[in-house]
């Protein structure tokens, strides 16, 4: 029972994390209807940002937070531009296909810029744990959900009470109607993408101090991402951060009851017994599945 | 039978292959384009066909190498018994997933192909025991027909050539076929069809299980032909999206575009290979780059693949009669 405590804070902080990059995701689907397949990619290319701030400019990950918001940002826009605007109005498969494109794209990019190794961010501070109460933590765990928690909050702030953000709810409610109102759902979905990708991205500088990079490291991360978002139901994005924690849970105490060799399995499991069981997620309209939205 | 002359024009220039060429390599080319051109044919099955568009094929074909390779290192027995064994466990998993996933649509399908093909991947890496885990299977070779065990490519070359046909006559079936009309009416319109009829969640789940089987006697194949089961390639999102995307390029629910995408795609790999290969091994990622940027490029411009794109081209001059 001594073991409580400790699981419980695990699960809190590893949730934190997976919220951040599972908000992304979900809001992206919500408004744009688009399962973003290089979310992953855009995870890692954040956490290399961090690597090599650090390695070459001696920045600390979180200076980069700040400095490299603008930049992700920057970056996700572009993305939109290049790649996602010409297929906005096409079938889901020719969607799923072009960030399939993209994901394989970025991953080998990666590769040859910057080899198949595992890199690492050594910050002086890599070995500080906190304690509290009887539970320890990892103080760049600790910082990390922190900010992942803050981000997160800003974010439901900003959909909530912006005007911008209520433009981005009423998108993703009809966007014929939004078009009948005057929004401009192009710009919309360009801003909508690039803030997605700027939550993974942050998320992605968040987990450097803590994780090892290499080019495919997006994926193990967006796999956890999309059984939140299925689980939350897709586009919810309080549903996403319910899930989020639920996911952390599972793996969490399935690492200690189980052993980690097998604790993907349990939430790959969860992920298929939600998929066949109610494919809407916990709190999505159930049957969105069904049309395929 | 007009519109198959292209088909058997390529099914014969492959049959010509081990009698005119004697030079390795380009054998070796062969059997990879006919080898690869059948999981995508076999792919196509289910995502062209039927329109369940997935991405964790490579379950399928992953089941089919290591039934042949185990079948082979703990019992003892013949790799066409090991064939035979993933196709019918490939089968199973087919329906199974079939039913499971029969209300997912688009992305959610995708993405519960990709949960499947994972948890192979894991019990497969991590079940020791069995499997070796992730060190993966050296197949061992024991010359003979029966035991697979060739050395001559052109052997190899017959041997993937009648499992391509074979894929594409199943193609050809789900083209020509009442059961494949209704197919094509169940992927257009799934409430429609059924309104009429149509057994929708029969055809969808045995075009998946056909799929499955054929992608598994491929894996089977291909791991005896490599000598060498990789779980963490066999079973991994690449080569599921690999074999996706060779029938996506050659023109996905057309029967010899996979065929075509998977030489193009080969083609590249070979001929950057040889481009920048001495350079070093984080060049490879060069090709993928390539491959990725393409795949981005197609959807944008000829989403239906090259195959139609081109035949389009062509039937701009006035063709009478012509449905399409």
């Amino acid at each position: 029972m001594h073991a409580i405590p400790q699981l419980l804070a695990s699960t809190l902080l590893l949730g934190g994390i997976y919220a951040l990059i599972a908000v992304g995701l979900t809001l992206i689907f919500g408004v744009m209807r688009v399962v973003n397949f290089a979310h992953g990619e855009f995870l890692m290319l954040g956490m290399y940002l961090a690597f090599w701030a650090f390695t070459l400019l001696g920045l600390d990950p979180y200076v980069t937070l700040v400095l490299g918001l603008p930049v992700i940002f920057a970056g996700g826009w572009l993305s939109y531009r290049l790649v996602m605007r010409p297929v906005i109005h096409a079938s889901h498969n020719v969607q799923v296909f072009t960030t399939v494109g993209l994901s394989i794209a970025l991953q080998n990019l990666a590769l040859v810029l910057w080899t198949a190794d595992s890199q690492f961010v050594r910050t002086s501070y890599y070995a500080v744990v906190v304690h509290l109460g009887s539970a320890v933590l990892n103080l760049a765990q600790l910082i990390a959900f922190s900010v992942a928690v803050l981000c997160t909050a800003a974010l439901f702030a900003f959909l909530r009470w912006s005007y911008t953000g209520k433009v981005m709810r009423a998108t993703a409610q009809d966007r014929a109607a939004a078009s009948l109102m005057g929004i401009d759902t192009g710009r919309v979905f360009a801003l909508t993408w690039a803030v997605g990708v700027s939550c993974v991205g942050v998320a992605g500088v968040l987990l450097a101090p803590i994780y090892p990079v290499y080019p495919t490291v997006g994926l193990q991360f967006v796999l956890i991402a999309y059984v939140a978002v299925v689980l939350g139901g897709l586009g919810d994005m309080a549903g996403a951060l319910i899930a989020s924690l639920i996911v952390a849970a599972v793996e969490v105490i399935g690492s200690y009851v189980i052993g980690t060799a097998w604790k993907e399995v349990l939430y790959l499991l969860l992920f298929i017994g939600i998929l066949v069981v109610r494919p809407a997620g916990l709190f999505g309209q159930r049957g969105a599945e069904a049309i395929g939205a | 039978m007009r519109e198959a002359w292209p088909a058997v024009a390529f099914f014969a220039l492959a049959a010509l292959g081990p009698v005119l060429v004697r030079d390795p390599f380009l054998l070796d080319s062969l059997v990879l384009i006919l080898l690869w051109g059948s999981t995508a044919a076999a792919w196509n099955v289910a995502g062209g066909y039927a329109g369940q568009v997935s991405l964790g094929h490579a379950a399928f074909f992953g089941l089919g190498a290591y039934s042949a390779a185990l079948l082979g290192t703990k019992w003892d027995l013949s790799p066409w018994i090991g064939l035979l064994v993933g196709a019918v466990l490939a089968t199973a998993l087919g329906i199974l997933i079939g039913f499971l996933s029969n209300r997912l649509r688009g992305p959610y399908f995708a993405l519960a192909t990709i949960a499947f093909s994972q948890v192979l991947l894991i019990v497969a890496s991590r079940w020791r025991g069995f499997t070796s885990g992730s060190e993966g299977i050296p197949v061992p070779f024991r010359p003979g027909f029966w035991t697979l065990g060739i050395t001559d490519k052109r052997v190899w070359v017959v041997i993937v050539l009648v499992l391509a046909i074979c894929v594409y006559l199943v193609e050809l079936y789900l083209e020509r076929s009442r059961r494949g009309f209704q197919l094509a009416a169940v992927r257009e319109d799934e409430d429609a069809a059924l309104s009429l009829g149509v057994p929708a969640l029969w055809l969808k789940v045995a075009a998946i299980a056909a799929s499955a089987a054929l992608t598994a006697v491929a894996g089977a194949l291909w791991a005896q032909y490599v000598g060498f089961v990789d779980p963490l390639y066999v079973f991994s999102v690449d080569l599921s999206v690999r074999f996706a995307l060779a029938a996506i390029l050659g023109g996905i629910g057309t029967a010899l575009g996979p065929f075509l995408g998977a030489a193009l795609i080969l083609m590249l790999e070979t001929y950057l290979r040889a481009r920048f290969g001495g350079i070093g091994a984080g060049l490879v990622g060069i090709y993928l780059i390539i491959y990725g940027t393409a795949l981005v490029v197609m959807m944008r411009f000829a989403p239906q693949g090259l195959l139609p794109w081109v035949g389009e081209r062509f039937r701009r001059r006035p063709a009478a009669g012509s449905t399409s």
